[in-house]
């Protein structure tokens, strides 16, 4: 049981640190909090259904189901990171030299604009993903593995990877620390912070269109107000990993959905979600800034 | 400045005066999940309501009058429910037909009682709904602790089984209805798991691992059909293949949508009889499917609910909620499902529960109880 446990929380806590990276990239640059990040994981999900029946329509899913999903999931993509960088443009740099919380509210009202513009646009009602591959999987000693649960956990540990070797190995990568340090210095290098930081919103949202999708796929099953959720969990887990740290939200994510799923089974499932917040709040008590935080030293 | 305000006070008093000359009509409320994940059961009790309102008009009215229908949407929260139900009350409603939830329907029905103006129920089946000795609440179909009871018999009597694990989805008719089927099947059958999962919550496969390693004959669900269809769903998933039951908030079209037909396959549902095998009730499915499209399970419960107020109001001959409310302990009303008859408490009084299966991506009645 402990083994199958673990499976599920691999798959979920994977979904996790997707969105969790967008948070947590977003705050190391701006220090803003994102609250529209988990509207942008909403939006990739209702793109993945609408784009995947138009395929369907089309005829190219009976022709070939690898390559409208591959189509699917990149003009989804596509979209999101559209949407992240307009958000950016529209609501955010006007705000990047007023106080603190004025971008903050301005994120709450992005928020609010896009879920309810996803419900008039497309209905209040529960949307339904096609069941594409059914219960099919492997046992491994007594635990279930669905193929989808496998895709979504090596495609999410992909991404993650290179997302890494993108922030360490490339000059945009190397910009964006830059940037993330000291703004100021980084312009004063003859960096340009606005490219970096629209970047860095097209990269995060891009990550939560591919959570977006692989939970339409993984449950079947999307409504307008998921993205609020699952953007207080993968908060979460960016806060509990070190917001602001990139290896931190992958942390933060994966142990989340391992401590629900474990702590779900062995305690009661009745209170999946209380254990995620009593772990952030013991592990805040005693390292407050996150696992793999770094305590910030006053800039001079 | 000064002249915008006195241009806006002055619209203001031509939009109050506007108000005030009321058109003579009788308004009647239809309450329930209009939006959100349960909004096919709100749809489906205003279509069901919105087509009794337009029969009787077509026959010329209530008392002379046209009768007008306002919708409420209590998206299936029972602090929306209670203001809804104000707002109803402060609109002029003489009756309200409503709402879908228990959780939902019991304090509103709380804010009916005081303004004195009937309610009648087409879904919620709680217990505790008609128990609270309010004369002003009726329902139109069953108790959970009938059909939790019916639930039971198939388990014991039918299916013969030793070991079954019971979800609910921790709300008052969920749970309420797990705890009634619980009840009655204990001593005859082990419970090898009782617990709850969250309403709107996605991931169940937490709960579902626990019960897999407890290897019951059988799930069964209180609860309504999104998380029922996620729940099938996902345990298939697991490799659970034992049947799952649920009760009548799981019966709708989308549940099957949603777990997908190989996996609902075989699923028992304890629900009221087919509607579609009841002769008095041919005219009306005709008429709404022309309409409306498919019948869901409750359209023709919202149908029956709204004729009979519609009918008690016209038998009593005024709009009074007092006069209106002793009409409806004491007619008899041919409806589309049968002759309905409230008791003292608003139950009514004859409400035989049957077994539904899942079959081939369509539900169909499978066995009956003897009654």
């Amino acid at each position: 049981m402990f083994f199958q446990q673990l499976i599920n929380g691999l798959t979920v806590g994977g979904v996790y640190a997707l969105i969790a990276l967008g948070y947590t990239m977003v705050y190391g640059i701006l220090e803003l909090i994102n609250f529209a990040h988990g509207e942008i994981y909403m939006l990739g999900a209702y793109l993945g259904i609408i784009f995947f029946a138009f395929f369907t329509a089309a005829g190219l899913t009976a022709y070939s189901l690898p390559l409208s999903l591959v189509l699917t999931l990149v003009l989804s993509v596509t979209f999101c990171s559209a949407y992240g960088f307009t958000m950016e443009r529209i609501a955010y740099r006007p705000l990047r030299n007023a106080p603190r919380l004025s971008p903050l509210i301005s994120a709450i009202g992005v928020s609010i604009f896009l879920q309810n513009y996803v419900m008039l646009t497309q209905g209040a009602t529960d949307k339904v993903f096609p069941h594409l591959f059914g219960d099919a999987g492997l046992t491994l000693s007594g635990a279930r593995i669905t193929y989808l649960q496998i895709f979504i956990i090596v495609l999410s540990c992909l991404l993650m990877l290179s997302l890494h070797l993108y922030v360490t190995r490339t000059k945009m990568g190397k910009a964006m620390r830059a940037v993330a340090q000291d703004k100021v210095m980084a312009s004063l290098v003859g960096i340009n912070i606005d490219s970096v930081i629209s970047v860095t919103f097209i990269i995060g949202s891009g990550l939560a269109a591919v959570a977006g999708i692989m939970v339409a796929m993984y449950y079947g099953l999307v409504n307008y107000s998921i993205g609020y959720i699952a953007g207080i969990k993968a908060f979460t887990a960016a806060v509990l990993g070190g917001i602001g740290s990139i290896p931190g939200a992958m942390f933060g994510g994966i142990f989340l959905g391992l401590v629900e799923s474990v702590g779900g089974s062995y305690l009661s499932s009745e209170y999946k979600d209380a254990y995620a917040f009593a772990v952030l709040i013991v592990i805040l008590l005693i390292k407050p800034s996150g696992i793999f935080g770094k305590t910030t030293e006053e800039k001079v | 400045m000064k002249r915008s305000f006195m241009a806006l006070a002055l619209a203001l008093l031509v939009f109050s005066v506007g108000c005030q000359k009321k058109e003579e009509v009788i308004r009647i409320g239809v309450a329930g999940p209009m939006t959100g994940d349960q909004a096919k059961m709100g749809t489906d009790f205003k279509n069901g309501v919105a087509l009794a309102v337009e029969e009787w008009n077509a026959k010329g009215g209530l008392l002379g009058k046209k009768v007008t229908l306002l919708v409420a949407d209590d998206q299936h929260d029972p602090k929306q429910a209670v203001s809804i139900a104000n707002k109803l009350v402060n609109d002029g409603v003489v009756g309200v037909i409503g709402h879908f939830n228990s959780s939902c329907s019991i304090p509103a029905s709380d804010v009916y009682n005081r303004a004195g103006i009937p309610m009648i129920t087409p879904g919620s089946t709680n217990p505790q709904l008609t128990e609270k000795g309010y004369r002003s609440v009726f329902r139109v179909c069953g108790r959970d602790d009938q059909q939790g009871k019916v639930g039971a018999e198939f388990v014991t009597e039918k299916l013969k089984l030793k070991k079954v694990a019971v979800i609910h989805d921790k709300t008052t008719y969920g749970q309420g209805l797990a705890d009634e089927f619980k009840k009655f099947i204990a001593n005859k059958v082990e419970v090898v798991y009782y617990g709850g999962i969250i309403q709107g919550d996605k991931d169940f496969k937490t709960a579902l691992t626990s019960i897999k390693e407890k290897k019951p004959e059988l799930i069964y669900f209180g609860g309504i059909y999104p998380e029922a269809g996620l729940l099938v769903k996902q345990a298939r998933e697991l490799g659970i293949s034992v049947p799952f039951m649920s009760g009548d908030g799981s019966i709708d079209p989308k549940f099957i949508e949603i777990a997908g037909a190989s996996a609902a396959e075989g699923t028992y549902l304890t629900f009221s009889p087919d509607a579609r095998k009841i002769p008095s009730a041919r005219s009306f499915i005709e008429n709404y499917e022309k309409k409306f499209g498919e019948i869901g399970p409750y359209s023709v419960y919202a149908y029956d609910a709204a004729n009979i107020l519609l009918a008690a109001i016209k038998d009593a001959g005024t709009t009074e909620g007092k006069t209106v409310i002793d009409k409806l302990h004491t007619m008899e009303f041919p409806g589309a499902l049968g002759k309905i008859k409230f008791n003292e408490k608003g139950d009514v009084t004859v409400s035989p529960y049957v077994v539904w299966i899942t079959k081939g991506g369509k539900f169909e009645e499978y066995w009956r109880p003897v009654f």
